[in-house]
């Protein structure tokens, strides 16, 4: 390159919507007398698309391409290795008459509702006090943060330990207050209780940060404004704070429900098979979600065409949801 | 050089055209081509095969062979499963688990018959319904037995001193000749022991008395089974326990606490030893063994198979048999708990020494003979599915209080459903 380095954002040659003066310095040379610079085909920008390439490719692999090759094994019977059969919409039959399949959207649904709401809940609160404390900020927002990017296997273990039924902390603590041992990895209810903790626990800090930075986006002056119109900090919550904040709440409130109903790695560690119970999801299957129901019928039973019908079938339900949530989210913000 | 931008862009695209280019090329020297390779790969995981004998295996074949050895983690069959759809870096030699050879049996053509490769000769060392396990229908051999999983009854001395009863193996096994007999005084020794119970689980239970049997879910014609009389027996007598009281319900990762405190016998493979002595590793000299009631189960126990793409067919048979010769089988025993498949490794010294965990007590006695009565029992491809349910609605019994008859129902109506999309009819 003959041109001098150059440093700074300011001096960089963009194309387009680069820093002001960048704007007016010919790129290249502007033939004369034309008010601007013609229309260049997509190929002529040939380094560009290989500069961003590597991700698409690698999107193109492993992503894009399997998920359309599940939509067609939906329509397959095969065991992994041998010839495919068509099978038509079988799969899909025999997916309406399981009841393992109803049990697993069930054990799903009521996993995501006992997670999202407490976290993003408990977001919303952490983010507000934490809004509002003055000392040792970093130590609190990295405390919270912190169980985000523990490895999640490592947590369900540890969480495993500490619910265990005969010998965890928790019972142990709750028969020094002289409570019976509870069944927590046995019962159907309580085994959803602790997948969702253990979700709970992992995804408030994450939801959190992200609603202190929108807290911070808040002008002071209309916090200012309310109290001077007498307003306590519950009304100034629930009037000032929540309304602003509606497009970050919707925000996370879609991820949160892409990512609550996709549970898998929760309950696949805490309820792995074993010699002595080789099912997935625990004792009466309360902690099969669909995703871990689908992980069994295609790579555990080698179904891959079942799993596939799973899959897809669950898509479209998580895509009903999500569109029901934004019209709850969204409603009367028009209005 | 002054490296330009335009020119750092191009290397770079050369470069990454060329190493995709060399990925290609390298998956696919793997297959095809001439069948006398020197380099031969073998995947297997820790604890399928002696680490001495293997490592040893290299040192021996070292003239003509250059064996690599790739302990595989996590869930073999998938990643065997994967590799062999995708066809390129296949093992030479892989190991296949008992539980899982089943399930590749419809796919036996991505294998070598292993009988054209002189494996007639040898199957007299093996026992019979271990090879025949991996034997499809028309006779082809896909698997070399490595090891089998005999059952037996390991019971606590000390708990059945406790309660009077004679703790001498070949007594004991006097006592306990059908399962009534077992639970009738599974309740005695909890009457003296309280706060002990008999099995660990309901689950363990059913896999013991369906392998005794000689039927299983699915018969040779491809008919759900699963229904009938022979299962039906073994879900009443696996139920027992629990009404009895004798259950203690262990569904969770707590049995390793268990085992040592308030069991008061296991019901288990020759390898479970191990994971009784690893979980309590204080209960050192406490445990005995003997005959399990009615007559032994096998559980587990595994193959290797050689890949049709595998680069050097004669030699990696002479490998594999060399590797599994009953005198290295047995030293198997000593290094890993692998309970041999060749019953001429029985009466070898590695194997019939007393053992210190078990208070002296020379398992081979009890273990050996169960090995040579195993009885043969077909195993349908989709057979591990369909058991599943059973064990499911086992384990709703133990955790909701489920009705005993009407579990029976959900499982069977779910085991049908599950062999009808398995393509069982």
């Amino acid at each position: 390159m003959t041109s001098p380095p150059v440093t700074g954002p300011a001096a960089v040659p963009s194309h387009r919507g680069g820093p002001g003066p960048a704007r007016f310095r010919p790129r290249r040379a502007v033939p004369v007398g034309t008010a601007r610079p013609k229309r260049r085909g997509p190929l002529s920008y040939w380094r560009q698309y290989l500069a961003i390439s590597p991700f698409y490719l690698i999107f193109a692999a492993f992503s894009f391409f399997p998920v359309f090759y599940s939509l067609y094994l939906a329509f397959q019977r095969w065991d992994g290795m041998g010839t495919m059969q068509f099978v038509g919409l079988q799969q899909f039959r025999f997916l309406w008459d399981d009841p393992v399949f109803w049990l697993s959207i069930r054990n799903t649904l009521v996993i995501w509702v006992l997670s999202t709401v407490p976290t993003l809940f408990g977001a919303l609160v952490l983010a507000t006090l934490l809004h509002s404390v003055r000392r040792f900020k970093g130590f609190y927002r990295i405390a919270l943060y912190v169980p985000n990017v523990t490895s999640i296997v490592a947590v369900a273990i540890f969480f495993g330990a500490v619910f265990s039924n005969n010998f965890g902390l928790v019972n142990a603590i709750l028969g020094v207050v002289g409570i019976s041992p509870v069944p927590w990895l046995s019962n159907p209810w309580l085994i959803k209780v602790v997948i969702s903790l253990l979700m709970t626990w992992q995804w408030t800090g994450y939801n959190m940060i992200i609603y202190l930075a929108g807290l911070q986006a808040i002008p002071t002056s209309i916090y200012e404004a309310a109290k001077m119109d007498g307003a306590g900090p519950v009304r100034t919550f629930f009037q000032i704070t929540i309304p602003i904040m509606r497009p970050i709440i919707l925000f996370t409130v879609i991820i949160s429900t892409i990512n609550g109903l996709q549970s898998f790695s929760e309950p696949q560690v805490l309820f792995a098979s074993n010699a002595a119970n080789a099912n997935l999801g625990g004792p009466g299957q309360a902690g099969l979600t669909t995703l871990l129901y689908f992980y069994q019928s295609a790579f555990l039973n080698n179904d891959y065409g079942y799993g596939a019908a799973i899959v897809w079938a669950f898509f479209v339900l998580i895509i009903v949801l999500v569109a029901v949530n934004w019209r709850i989210t969204t409603r009367g913000r028009k209005a | 050089m002054d490296l330009s931008r335009r020119g750092f862009l191009q290397a770079a695209a050369l470069t990454a055209a060329a190493s995709g280019l060399t990925v290609a090329c390298g998956g696919g020297s793997g297959s095809g081509g001439t069948k006398n390779g020197k380099n031969l790969t073998l995947w297997y995981w820790g604890g399928a095969l002696s680490d001495k004998v293997v490592a040893e295996a290299k040192t021996h074949f070292s003239s003509q062979i250059k064996l690599t050895t790739a302990s595989i983690g996590g869930d073999f069959k998938q990643k065997l499963t994967t590799t062999l759809a995708a066809g390129t870096s296949v093992p030479d030699i892989t190991g296949i688990k008992g539980e899982d050879i089943a399930s590749f049996l419809p796919n036996a053509n991505r294998f070598l018959d292993l009988n054209d490769l002189g494996f007639k000769k040898l199957s007299s060392q093996y026992l019979d319904w271990k090879t025949k396990l991996a034997q499809t229908e028309d006779g082809k051999q896909i698997g070399f037995p490595i090891d089998i999983g005999p059952t037996a009854l390991f019971y606590r001395e000390d708990l059945f001193a406790k309660a009077g009863v004679d703790t001498d193996p070949a007594k004991v096994a006097a006592l306990v000749k059908t399962w009534e007999d077992y639970f009738q005084l599974g309740t005695e020794l909890q009457g003296k022991n309280p706060g002990t119970y008999l099995v660990n689980n309901l689950g363990s239970m059913f896999d013991m008395t369906v392998g005794q049997g000689t039927q299983r879910f699915i018969d040779k014609n491809n008919h759900f089974i699963g229904d009938q009389d022979h299962i039906r027996a073994a879900w009443t007598t696996s139920v027992r326990p629990y009404t009895l009281g004798l259950d203690a319900k262990i569904n969770d990762n707590t049995w390793n606490a268990a085992v040592g405190k308030n069991l008061l016998t296991e019901l288990g493979a020759a390898w479970h030893a191990l994971d009784i002595e690893q979980a309590a590793p204080q209960t050192k000299g406490k445990w005995r063994v003997c005959p399990m009631p009615v007559g032994p189960a096998n559980q587990g126990g595994s193959y290797l198979a050689l890949p049709k793409q595998c680069r050097n067919p004669e030699e990696a048979f002479k490998i594999i048999s060399w590797i599994l010769s009953p005198a290295n089988d047995a030293r198997g025993f000593t290094d890993a708990a692998i309970f041999p498949a060749a019953p001429a490794a029985y009466t070898m010294p590695a194997m019939t020494g007393p053992d210190a965990f078990f208070g002296g007590q020379k398992i081979i006695e009890v273990f050996g003979p169960a090995a040579k009565a195993v009885p043969i029992a077909y195993e349908a491809p989709a057979d591990a599915a369909v058991m599943a349910p059973y064990k499911t609605e086992l384990t709703n019994i133990e955790a909701k209080g489920k009705k005993p008859d009407d579990a029976w129902k959900d499982a069977v109506s779910q085991a049908k459903q599950i062999a009808r999309r398995q393509g069982v009819n």
